[in-house]
C-alpha cells in the first residue's frame, strides 16, 4: 500500500519508478495521513491511468480508437452523444457540505446543547407545573422559548457569517469560461472547453489554456509551462514525437490545465474533466484530510471548559439543592438557571465577528480568507513554506547587471523604474544598446502605450521580454529603432546553435553597411569572437581580457542570473553590397571573428518589499523557507538577496568552499544555512529531512517538485509547527491542503490550488502573508482580552444562583435578566475589543507554541472567575442588598425567606419594619432587585472592559482613548441598560422596572476597585517578569 | 527536594494569597454593608413605593386562601379554628392591660392619632386597644368555633401594615351603595361581594363586626410606627361572616376596602381587596 501511495505523487512528474526507492523500506510514516482503503481505488485507477498507450499510438490509429477523423473531427452528434456519456469537460467541485446540514451544524455545535437542555429543562417544568395547576407556570414556559430563539438565532447568525465569508469565495472562483477551437463536422468551431469530448480535434495556440489531455498529431514550435502540474516554470517543447514511456514525460501530450507558452499544436483529446492527469491530482487532493485550524481547537477547548464548569456546577447545585430538600422541579428550575448563568451565549457570536472584521481587514490588505478560523491560524504560523516565483519575486525576467569595458554595472530591478542610473556615456554601452535592441524578437503588444512600459504586455519569451522593457525604458522607442535598422536576415534562438542573429542595416544613411548583431549563451558567443569592444573601440581578445570575461560571467551566473552574451560585426560594404542575398539556411555571412561587446544579466527579481516583510517574519520568530522548482543557485541568489538566506550564515558548502575543506568534513551543525536540491531530498530518510528541518534556521528547497512540498510540510508538522505553505499549481493543492493553513496565489494561482487553499493572496505578495500574520496574531491577542471579559461576568451571574439556593434569600437576578446581559449589552463591547490595538510590538515575539499557550488558559478563567468576577458580584450584591434595605428588608431578614417569600398565598409577608407586603409587591420589588443587579453588572462590566484592554501594559500606556470603538461599546452598554430599565421597565414579561438612580452608582466604587486591582496586578507583572506573580496572573 | 520545596512554598504564597483577598473583599463587602445599613433609619424604611399602597388579607390563611370544610366535621375546619384563635390571641383584652403600651381610642372611629416623629426620641408610642368584643360572632368569644360548626364561617379582613400610612376615606358620596348604610367619615369600609356575577344569589347574608359595629377600619387605630416604636400594634379588624352560604359550590367573594388611596392594581389581587 505504501507502495501503491507512492504511485500516486511520484507519478505527477517523475513517472512511478523515480520514487519507489525513497519510498519503500522506512518511509512508512510518510504518508500515513494520506493512507485510506477509500484512496486504495483511486490509486489504482490513476495507475491504470498511466498504461494510457496513446502517446505510443500513430495518428490513424488514435483516429480508430476514438472514432474521430483528424481533419474533419467528430460530427456533432457523435460529440454531444459523448458528452452525454462522459460529462462536461470540468472538474468536479470539490464536494460540499448541504446547507441544511451546515445550518444544524450550528444548531447544536458548541454551547448550543447546554443551551438546548435548559430549554427543555424548562418546558418539562412548565408542563409539571401546569398538570399541577400552579399559578404562574407561564414564566418556565417562556424562558424555554427564550432560550430555543437564543439558540436559533445565534445559529442563524454563525450560518449566516460563515455563508457570507463563502460566498467572496465563490463569487471569486467563478472564472470567464474558457473557450477552445474545435474541429467538428469539418468546421472550426470556438466552444466553450467544457464541452469538449474525447476524440475532439483542438488547435491551439501561444497564450491557449490547453482545454484537455491532449495527444498532439502535430505541432510547430510547440512550447507549454507545464508549472500547474509539476511546479517546473521553464517552458517545454511539444511535439508529435512519442518520446518516452512514460505519458507524463513524452513529448507528444499536452495535459489539461497548463498553458502553451508559444507556437501552435493539433491534437486529440484523449481525456476530459476528472479523467484528466490534473482533475485525478485535484480530486486526490480534496481527499487529503482538513487539519482542524488552531483557533477552532482553542475555541474546542474553551467551550469544553465553560461547559465543564457550566454543569459540574449544576449538577453538584442539583444534587446539593435535593439534600437541601428543595423540589425536584425546583431543583431542575435552579440548574437551568446556572446552565444560562454559565454559558456565555453571546460569545460565540461575538467570536465570529471578531473573526470576520478581521479577515475584513486582512482582505482589504490582499489577504482573502475562505474560511474565518484560518485569521487566526496565520497568527500562530511559525513556519512559512514559500515560494519562489511571483511571491517572493516579481514573476518576470528583468536585467539586473550589464557588463562591459571590464566593469559591472547593476540596473535598477524594482518594480516600477522608468529610467536606469548606470553609467551611459560609454560607447560601447550604444554598441551594446543597439544590439539589445536589434538582435531581439519581442514586441509590445499593441495599443498599450499609455500604460508604464513595466505593465504592458509583450508577445515573445521572458528574456527576450526582459531586454525590450530594458531598452524601451533607456531608449525610448524600440519599434521604431528597429523600424530605421530594417531587418534583412534572421536565425532565431534555437538550442543547438544557443545564439541569435539577426543582420540589418543602418539608420545611417551615409553608412552602406550591414550590421550583424548576435545574442547567446556568453561562452558560445565568446567563441565567435576575435576582438572585444573596449571603450568603443575594438580590441584584440587576448587571454587576458578573455579571462576578465570569465571573472565576471562566472561572478554574474553565481548571483543566479541568466546571463547573455552580446556581439556585432559591421559586414564590409565591398563584400556585402546593398542587394546581398543573405540565406540563414547556408549563412553565407560570417559567423565568427565577431567583436565581443559585453555582457547581460537578467533575473526574476525580488518584490522590492519582501526582504523587509522576511525580516519582520524572522524577528517574529517565524522560520521562512523557500521552496521552488527552480535552480538552486538562483533559488540561493534570491533568498540572499530578501534574506531567507541571511548576509552571514553560511551553508556547508559555503563553509567548505572557505575553508577549504570536503563538504564531508564540515561540521553541519556550524552552517545555520542549507540549501536542499530536490534531488538530494528524494534519497533522504524522513530523520535526515527532520535533521535538516530542525538544525538549520535559513532553509532553501530548490529543484522541488510540488509532491516534495508535501513531504517537506509534513516534516515541519512533525516538529511541531504550524506551517503555511503558498502554492498556486494544482499539484501543490495536497500540500496546501495538508498545512495548516494554505495560501493560494490570487493571479497566479489555479483553481484547484485556491480551492484546497484557506487563504489566496490576491496580489501574490508574501509581505501581505506578514500583515496576515500580524492581524492573526492581534485577533488571538484580542479574542483572550473579549473572552476574559465575557466570562468575567459569568461568575456575577451565577453567584446568585449558589447564595439562593444556600441562603433562600429572594433571588437576586432572574434567568431572562441574564440574558439580556450576555445578548444585550454585553455584545458589542465585546466585539469592540476586537478593535483594540497590540500592545506592543508583536510581530517582536515567538509565534505562539499552540501545544502551551492556549486561548483560554488556566490563568485567564482564574483570574475572571476568581478575581475580577468575585469582586463584581459583591459589587452587585452591595447594590441589591441596598436596595432591599432601603425598602424595608434588612440583609439579616432576607436570609432563609425563600420559601415564604415566593408563597403566592402569603399576602401579609412581614418585612424588617413590620410592614406587611402582597405577593405581588414582593415580586416587584424581587424584580427591582433584578434590575439593581443588573445595573451593578453592567457598571461594572465598564470597568472590566477597560482593564481588558490590556493584559500587561498599564490602561495610560495603551491610551483610553485611541480605541474609539471601546467607547461605542460603553456608551452602547450603558444606554441599553438604559432602554430596558427605563424604556421597558413596565413589561412585566421583561422582570425590569424603573430603578431609582441613585442605585446605578452603588457598583461604581466597586467598578473602581477593579481597575485599580487590575492596574496593580499589572503593574506587578511588569515590575517582576517570571515572579509567581506574573506567572499565575498573567492570562 | 528542592523542587517538591518550591512547589510547597508557591502553594503556600498562592493560598496566602486568596485568604489575603478573599479575607480583604469580605471584609469590604461587610463594611459597605454596614455603612449602606448606617444610612437606613431603624423606625423608618427609607422607600415604601413598592410597599405602598397597602394589600387586603384575610385571617385564616392555611396553605392557600381557599377556605373549605364540613360543618359537621370539626377535623375539617379545625386548622381555620386554630389559625383565627392564634391570630386574635393578642386581641384578648387580657393581653391589652398595660397602659404604658395600650390607649383607649374610644368606641366608634375617629381621626388619626399622631403620635410625634418616627424616632426614639420619645420612647414607644403607644398603641390603640381593640377589643375582641368588637367582633360579636367572630370574636371566638361565645362560640370558639367561629360559626363554622353552624356553617356560617367568619374571616377576618386587615389592612397591611405600613409605617406612616394613613388611609384616606372616600367622601360620602363617593362610595358605593351597599356601604353607604353606615357611613362614617373615619371610617375605611371593607364590604363583601361575589366576584363573579352567577355567584351573586349564593353568597347571601354577610355579616360585618367592627370597631362599634362599623364595617370597617377606623382611622385612629393609624398611622402605624413601626415594629420598634410600636411592638404591640393592634391593626384593626373588620369580621365578616357569611350566614347564609349555599353549600357545596364553589362561592368566591371578593372584599374590598373603599379609601381615597387605597388602590386595586389587575395585577395585584391583594391590593386594596382579595377574593
Amino acid at each position: 500500500m505504501v507502495k501503491k501511495k507512492s504511485d500516486v505523487y511520484s507519478v505527477e512528474i517523475y513517472g512511478t519508478k523515480d520514487l519507489e526507492k525513497t519510498e519503500t523500506g522506512d518511509k512508512d510514516e510518510k504518508y500515513k495521513d494520506l493512507k485510506g482503503n477509500k484512496k486504495k481505488k483511486k490509486t489504482e485507477d490513476l495507475k491504470k491511468e498511466l498504461d494510457l498507450d496513446d502517446h505510443q499510438l500513430s495518428p490513424s490509429d488514435l483516429e480508430e480508437k476514438y472514432g474521430t477523423n483528424i481533419s474533419k473531427g467528430l460530427s456533432s452528434a457523435r460529440a454531444a452523444e459523448i458528452l452525454a456519456r462522459d460529462g462536461p469537460n470540468a472538474l468536479t467541485p470539490p464536494k460540499s457540505t448541504p446547507e441544511i446540514v451546515k445550518f444544524l451544524k450550528q444548531m447544536v455545535g458548541g454551547f448550543s446543547i447546554l443551551l438546548w437542555i435548559g430549554a427543555v429543562c424548562s418546558w418539562v417544568s412548565f408542563g409539571i407545573q401546569f398538570a399541577q395547576g400552579a399559578e404562574s407556570p407561564f414564566d418556565n414556559l417562556y424562558l424555554g422559548v427564550v432560550l430555543a430563539l437564543v439558540v436559533i438565532l445565534t445559529g442563524i447568525f454563525a450560518y449566516y457569517q460563515e455563508a457570507k465569508s463563502t460566498n467572496i469565495m465563490a463569487s471569486f472562483s467563478k472564472m470567464i469560461p474558457q473557450q477552445a477551437l474545435v474541429i467538428r463536422d469539418a468546421e472550426k468551431k470556438e466552444l466553450p472547453a467544457d464541452k469538449l469530448v474525447v476524440g475532439d480535434i483542438v488547435e491551439i495556440k501561444g497564450g491557449d489554456r490547453i482545454p484537455a489531455d491532449i495527444r498532439l498529431i502535430s505541432a510547430q514550435g510547440c512550447k507549454v509551462d507545464n508549472s500547474s502540474l509539476t511546479g517546473e516554470s521553464e517552458p517545454q517543447s511539444r511535439s508529435c514525437d512519442f518520446t518516452h514511456e512514460n505519458p507524463l514525460e513524452t513529448k507528444n501530450i499536452a495535459f489539461y490545465s497548463t498553458t502553451c507558452v508559444e507556437g501552435t499544436a493539433t491534437g486529440i483529446v484523449i481525456n476530459t474533466g476528472d479523467r484528466t492527469i490534473i482533475g485525478r491530482i485535484a480530486s486526490l487532493a480534496s481527499r487529503v484530510g482538513n487539519e482542524k485550524t488552531p483557533i477552532a481547537i482553542e475555541i474546542e477547548h474553551f467551550v469544553y471548559l465553560v461547559a465543564g464548569v457550566a454543569v459540574s456546577i449544576g449538577v453538584l447545585f442539583f444534587i446539593i439543592s435535593i439534600s437541601l430538600r428543595y423540589k425536584i422541579l425546583d431543583s431542575i428550575i435552579f440548574l437551568i438557571g446556572i446552565i444560562v448563568a454559565n454559558v456565555p451565549e453571546g460569545l460565540l457570536a461575538t467570536v465570529t465577528v471578531s473573526l470576520s472584521l478581521t479577515a475584513k481587514r486582512m482582505a482589504k490588505k490582499n489577504c482573502l480568507v475562505k474560511n474565518l478560523e484560518a485569521v487566526e491560524t496565520l497568527g500562530s504560523t511559525s513556519i512559512i513554506c514559500s515560494d519562489k516565483t511571483g511571491t517572493l519575486t516579481q514573476n518576470r525576467m528583468t536585467v539586473a547587471h550589464l557588463w562591459f569595458d571590464n566593469q559591472i554595472y547593476s540596473a535598477d530591478t524594482s518594480e516600477d523604474q522608468i529610467t536606469q542610473p548606470f553609467d551611459q556615456s560609454s560607447p560601447s554601452w550604444t554598441a551594446l544598446s543597439k544590439i539589445v535592441t536589434l538582435c531581439n524578437r519581442a514586441e509590445f503588444a499593441p495599443g498599450q502605450e499609455n500604460h508604464p512600459i513595466m505593465k504592458r504586455v509583450v508577445v515573445g519569451d521572458a528574456s527576450e521580454t526582459a531586454l525590450l522593457k530594458f531598452a524601451e525604458v533607456i531608449l525610448g522607442d524600440v519599434m521604431n529603432i528597429r523600424a530605421r535598422n530594417k531587418k534583412v536576415a534572421e536565425i532565431p534562438f534555437n538550442s543547438t546553435n544557443k545564439f541569435q542573429l539577426s543582420i540589418h542595416e543602418t539608420e545611417d544613411p551615409n553608412d552602406k553597411r550591414f550590421l550583424l548583431v548576435m545574442k547567446g549563451a556568453p561562452e558560445r558567443i565568446l567563441e565567435r569572437c576575435s576582438t572585444i569592444m573596449i571603450n568603443g573601440k575594438e580590441e584584440p581578445l587576448d587571454s587576458e581580457k578573455a579571462e576578465a570575461f570569465q571573472t565576471a560571467y562566472m561572478e554574474l551566473g553565481g548571483m543566479g542570473e541568466r546571463v547573455l552574451g552580446f556581439c556585432h560585426l559591421y559586414l564590409p560594404e565591398n563584400e556585402f553590397p546593398d542587394t546581398y542575398p543573405f540565406d540563414t539556411d547556408s549563412m553565407n555571412f560570417p559567423t565568427s571573428n565577431l567583436c565581443f561587446v559585453g555582457l547581460l544579466s537578467m533575473i526574476d527579481p525580488p518584490r522590492s518589499t519582501v526582504p523587509d516583510a522576511v525580516s519582520k517574519c524572522r524577528s517574529a520568530g517565524i522560520k521562512v523557507i523557500m521552496v521552488t522548482g527552480d535552480h538552486p543557485i538562483t533559488a540561493k541568489a534570491i533568498a540572499k538577496s530578501v534574506g531567507i538566506i541571511s548576509a552571514t550564515s553560511e551553508t556547508v558548502e559555503d563553509i567548505a568552499k572557505r575553508l577549504n575543506i570536503p563538504v564531508e568534513q564540515v561540521n553541519r551543525r556550524e552552517a545555520s544555512a542549507a540549501v536542499v536540491n530536490g534531488m538530494e531530498l528524494k534519497d533522504m530518510s524522513l530523520q535526515q529531512l527532520d535533521e535538516i528541518l530542525c538544525n538549520h534556521s535559513e532553509i532553501v528547497f530548490a529543484r522541488t517538485s510540488p509532491q516534495q512540498k508535501l513531504i517537506i510540510v509534513e516534516g515541519c508538522q512533525r516538529q511541531g509547527a504550524v506551517v503555511a505553505v503558498t502554492g498556486d499549481g494544482v499539484n501543490d493543492s495536497p500540500a496546501l491542503k495538508k498545512a495548516d493553513i494554505g495560501i493560494a496565489m490570487g493571479i497566479a494561482g489555479s483553481d484547484a490550488a485556491k480551492n484546497a487553499a484557506d487563504m489566496v493572496l490576491l496580489d501574490d505578495n508574501f509581505a501581505s502573508i506578514v500583515t496576515g500574520v500580524e492581524e492573526g496574531r492581534l485577533i488571538f491577542d484580542n479574542l483572550k482580552k473579549t473572552i476574559a471579559y465575557t466570562l468575567t461576568k459569568n461568575i456575577a451571574e451565577l453567584c446568585p444562583f449558589l447564595i439562593y439556593i444556600i441562603a433562600s434569600v429572594p433571588l437576586p437576578i432572574g434567568t431572562i435578566t441574564i440574558l439580556f446581559i450576555d445578548l444585550g449589552t454585553d455584545i458589542i463591547p465585546s466585539v469592540a475589543l476586537a478593535y483594540e490595538k497590540a500592545e506592543s510590538d508583536i510581530m517582536n515575539r515567538r509565534p505562539r507554541n499552540k501545544r502551551k499557550d492556549r486561548l483560554v488558559n488556566e490563568q485567564l478563567a482564574v483570574y475572571s472567575y476568581l478575581h475580577i468576577g468575585i469582586m463584581q458580584s459583591i459589587g452587585a450584591f452591595v447594590t441589591y442588598f441596598t436596595v432591599y434595605a432601603e425598602q424595608g428588608f434588612l440583609p439579616s431578614t432576607l436570609l432563609g425567606v425563600r420559601v415564604k417569600w415566593e408563597d403566592n398565598n402569603i399576602n401579609d409577608f412581614e418585612d424588617s419594619y413590620g410592614q406587611e407586603w402582597t405577593k405581588y409587591q414582593r415580586l416587584y420589588l424581587q424584580w427591582t432587585g433584578y434590575t439593581a443587579f443588573f445595573v451593578s453588572i453592567t457598571i461594572q462590566q465598564v470597568a472590566d472592559l477597560i482593564i481588558r484592554k490590556t493584559r500587561r501594559n498599564s490602561i495610560f500606556q495603551q491610551g483610553l482613548f485611541r480605541n474609539k470603538v471601546i467607547w461605542v461599546g460603553i456608551f452602547s452598554q450603558i444606554g441599553i441598560a438604559l432602554i430596558l430599565t427605563y424604556g421597558l421597565g413596565h413589561v412585566t414579561a421583561l422582570n425590569f422596572t424603573p430603578l431609582r438612580f441613585q442605585y446605578w452608582f452603588v457598583a461604581v466604587p466597586f467598578a473602581i476597585l477593579i481597575w485599580v486591582y487590575d492596574e496593580v496586578r499589572k503593574l506587578f507583572i511588569r515590575r517582576y517578569p517570571g515572579s509567581w506573580w506574573d506567572k499565575n496572573m498573567y492570562y | 527536594f528542592d523542587s517538591s520545596f518550591c512547589l510547597f512554598s508557591l502553594a503556600v504564597k498562592i493560598l496566602l494569597f486568596y485568604v489575603i483577598f478573599y479575607g480583604c473583599l469580605a471584609g469590604i463587602f461587610i463594611g459597605t454593608i454596614q455603612v449602606m445599613l448606617l444610612t437606613v433609619s431603624e423606625f423608618e424604611p427609607k422607600y415604601q413605593d413598592r410597599v405602598a399602597p397597602p394589600g387586603l388579607t384575610q385571617v385564616p390563611q392555611v396553605q392557600k386562601t381557599e377556605i373549605s370544610f364540613t360543618a359537621a366535621d370539626p377535623k375539617s375546619y379545625d386548622p381555620y379554628v386554630k389559625n383565627l384563635e392564634k391570630f386574635l390571641k393578642d386581641y384578648s383584652a387580657d393581653q391589652q392591660t398595660e397602659s404604658i403600651i395600650f390607649q383607649d381610642c374610644g368606641e366608634i372611629p375617629a381621626d388619626y392619632k399622631e403620635r410625634g416623629p418616627y424616632s426614639e426620641s420619645q420612647g414607644q408610642k403607644k398603641v390603640c386597644r381593640f377589643k375582641r368584643e368588637w367582633l360579636e360572632n367572630c370574636s371566638g368569644i361565645n362560640d370558639p368555633t367561629f360559626g363554622y360548626r353552624d356553617g356560617k364561617p367568619c374571616i377576618l379582613v386587615k389592612l397591611n401594615r405600613i409605617i406612616g400610612f394613613k388611609p384616606k376615606p372616600l367622601a360620602n358620596g363617593s362610595l358605593p351603595e351597599e356601604v353607604m348604610a353606615k357611613y362614617n367619615p373615619y371610617l375605611i369600609p371593607v364590604h363583601c361581594t361575589a366576584k363573579r356575577e352567577e355567584d351573586a344569589d349564593k353568597i347571601g347574608t354577610v355579616d360585618y363586626y367592627g370597631m362599634g359595629g362599623y364595617p370597617g377600619f377606623a382611622l385612629q387605630y393609624y398611622p402605624y410606627y413601626g415594629k420598634l416604636l410600636q411592638p404591640r400594634y393592634l391593626q384593626p379588624l373588620v369580621a365578616v361572616q357569611f350566614t347564609n352560604l349555599t353549600y357545596d359550590m364553589e362561592v368566591r367573594v371578593e372584599c374590598k376596602a373603599y379609601g381615597q388611596n387605597i388602590q386595586y392594581s389587575d395585577k395585584d389581587r391583594f391590593q386594596g381587596r382579595f377574593d
